[in-house]
């Protein structure tokens, strides 16, 4: 490839990031305390004024946490939309977003502090997609896309019917409100450690994600396909899935249930490059991000008292999405 | 490049309660540049039998030795929305190993291909808005990137005008002339008349015999169950 073409190629990819940049830049620097860029550069360092390290000890987890749940979900949407050739894959496909709510809804009805209910929305979300794609290993359907997507329907059911079970016997008083509260998503609560800690598991998944880049694209043209072009289909799948899933689960314990990013995201990044995962995937984590950071930001531009995000998600996703839906219709 | 040997080969598939079914064993071996027609009524096994040859069914008996195979599905089965080239490069997949791209080498050997097949032109438009001629082409084009010695081709000539029959056919000859074994399942007989040897399946047996002998008018008839001269679909010559 010559160097302009190649150019051409990684553009998207960069000028979503550098927008990214200057987003964070802007939310960092704006609110109810104006701090110039510059002073929360040398804060950084460790040589700002109090106001500033201040600012960035206030806004700083909150905004990695927008930032990485935003991407992991955009790139395991991504991700989920090519493996399954179905533009309406959204990373709870698998049940995750609903076993994660069981298992924080199951941590908090028992009294466990927020490391464990985070603890245990991970693992319940990757409980719930490993039982998905366990029981999906059982059938022997032709292509196995069917069989996943039926089985992460019921897994995600079972997980449902699990919750709201937790949400009935809830004291009514003090557990049911957390309960409702953490299921409808907030960046808020995020502490440093603790966004840091979920960075790991999404950086983790989506390292895996962009490796996979063209087989991801083998993938979606069918298993038959995949295997006969000499790549192991199957393991490749689940290589993918799972680490989807680990995003997913990942992104659901730092900030709750913040749907529509993992559905809108890619599709806008379709619109800009095309289906190639290669380019699909990091485009679509760069926009996720960018969505999670004008819905927090959002969130809080309305009074003192906070919107959750799960809820801005989706009055400011549903109208977005249909917008990019018929625009990619009418352009096609 | 090695040939193909088949000894005891039963192709079929398992299914409980009496449900599958098992082709007759097979024992052939196919040298490098032969063209083998497979032909026979619907549901007579061909597409059973050239996914067990291209690895994709276990085989229920016997071994098969093969070299590294490619396999086509019929026309109108691959769906893809990125561009041609990109399709077509996939086919030096299994080179990549550790890359998460394709690498300029791939993409110049996609390019060469296309352009030998007379598609260049279609390289940047999304696969899934060509014509299933075009598309068809394109796959074949992909072959030549794939490079694999023994290439499974399932109805190539399904759908396609005389056209693009024509040059699909014109392009399998070429694969089969750079020393590649072709064995493409067709119901266009007269493509069958042209192969180096026509393997007929049916219900009674499986037969591998030079064209002229297996499309003679007694056993079309005991194949097919219709008089004919000729081809029976389209009445073109036979021999």
């Amino acid at each position: 490839m010559d160097p302009v073409s190649r150019l051409k190629s990684t553009l998207p990819t960069l000028a979503a990031t550098l927008l990214v940049v200057a987003c964070v830049i802007a939310v960092l620097a704006t609110g109810p305390l104006a701090i110039p860029p510059a002073d929360l550069l040398s804060a950084a360092f460790g040589r700002g004024g109090p106001e500033a390290e201040l600012v960035l000890t206030l806004r700083g987890p909150r905004l990695l946490a927008a930032l990485t749940c935003g991407a992991a979900l955009g790139g395991a949407g991504a991700g989920f939309q090519i493996l399954f050739r179905n533009p309406l894959a959204a990373p709870d496909l698998l049940g995750v977003s609903s076993g994660a709510g069981l298992g924080a809804a199951l941590a908090l009805l028992l009294g466990a502090g927020t490391v464990l209910v985070q603890s245990a929305a991970f693992a319940g979300g990757l409980a719930i997609g490993g039982l998905a794609l366990g029981c999906a290993a059982l059938t022997r359907s032709g292509d196995g896309r069917l069989a996943l997507i039926l089985c992460g329907v019921v897994a995600g059911a079972l997980a449902s019917a699990g919750l709201g079970l937790v949400v009935i016997v809830a004291e009514p008083y003090s557990q049911l409100p957390a309960i409702t509260y953490w299921l409808l998503g907030s960046f808020t609560r995020a502490t440093l450690a603790e966004a840091l800690f979920a960075l790991g598991p999404i950086c983790l998944g989506g390292a895996v994600l962009l490796w996979l880049g063209f087989r991801l694209d083998v993938l979606s043209l069918g298993d038959e396909q995949a295997r006969s072009l000499g790549l192991p289909a199957r393991r490749l799948r689940l290589t993918a899935l799972a680490a989807a899933a680990l995003m997913t689960s990942a992104a659901v314990a730092l900030a709750g249930v913040v749907g529509w990013i993992g559905l809108l995201a890619p599709h806008a990044a379709r619109l800009i490059v095309g289906e190639r995962a290669g380019r699909l995937i990091p485009v679509s984590m760069a926009i996720g991000a960018l969505f999670a950071l004008v819905i927090d930001r959002l969130a809080t531009a309305f009074g003192p008292a906070e919107i959750p995000v799960g809820l801005l998600s989706a009055a400011v996703g549903a109208p977005a999405f249909l917008f990019l839906f018929v625009t990619a219709s009418r352009r096609s | 490049m090695s040939g193909l040997l088949l000894e005891g080969l039963v192709a079929g598939r398992t299914a409980r309660g009496g449900k599958g079914f098992r082709l007759p064993p097979l024992d052939q071996r196919v040298a490098p540049g032969e063209v083998v027609a497979v032909i026979g009524p619907n549901g007579a096994g061909k597409t059973t039998l050239l996914k067990t040859l291209a690895g994709l069914l276990p085989p229920l008996a016997g071994s098969i030795e093969r070299p590294r195979a490619a396999w086509l599905p019929p026309p109108g089965a691959v769906a893809a929305g990125f561009s041609v080239l990109h399709l077509t490069a996939l086919g030096r997949s299994h080179l990549r190993r550790w890359s998460s791209g394709l690498a300029p080498a791939d993409l110049a050997a996609a390019r060469a291909a296309l352009d030998r097949l007379d598609v260049g032109h279609l390289a940047d438009r999304p696969f899934d808005r060509l014509s299933s001629g075009q598309q068809q082409l394109v796959l074949i084009a992909r072959l030549f990137v794939q490079d694999a010695p023994l290439c499974l081709l399932d109805e190539p000539l399904a759908l396609l005008d005389p056209a693009h029959a024509r040059a699909v056919e014109a392009a399998i000859r070429i694969l089969a002339g750079e020393g590649r074994i072709v064995i493409a399942s067709t119901h266009h007989l007269p493509f069958a008349a042209r192969a180096d040897r026509v393997l007929a399946l049916g219900p009674d047996g499986a037969e591998m015999d030079a064209p002229g002998r297996a499309l003679a008018p007694d056993r079309i008839r005991a194949l097919f169950g219709v008089e004919a001269d000729g081809c029976p679909c389209c009445g073109g010559p036979l021999s």
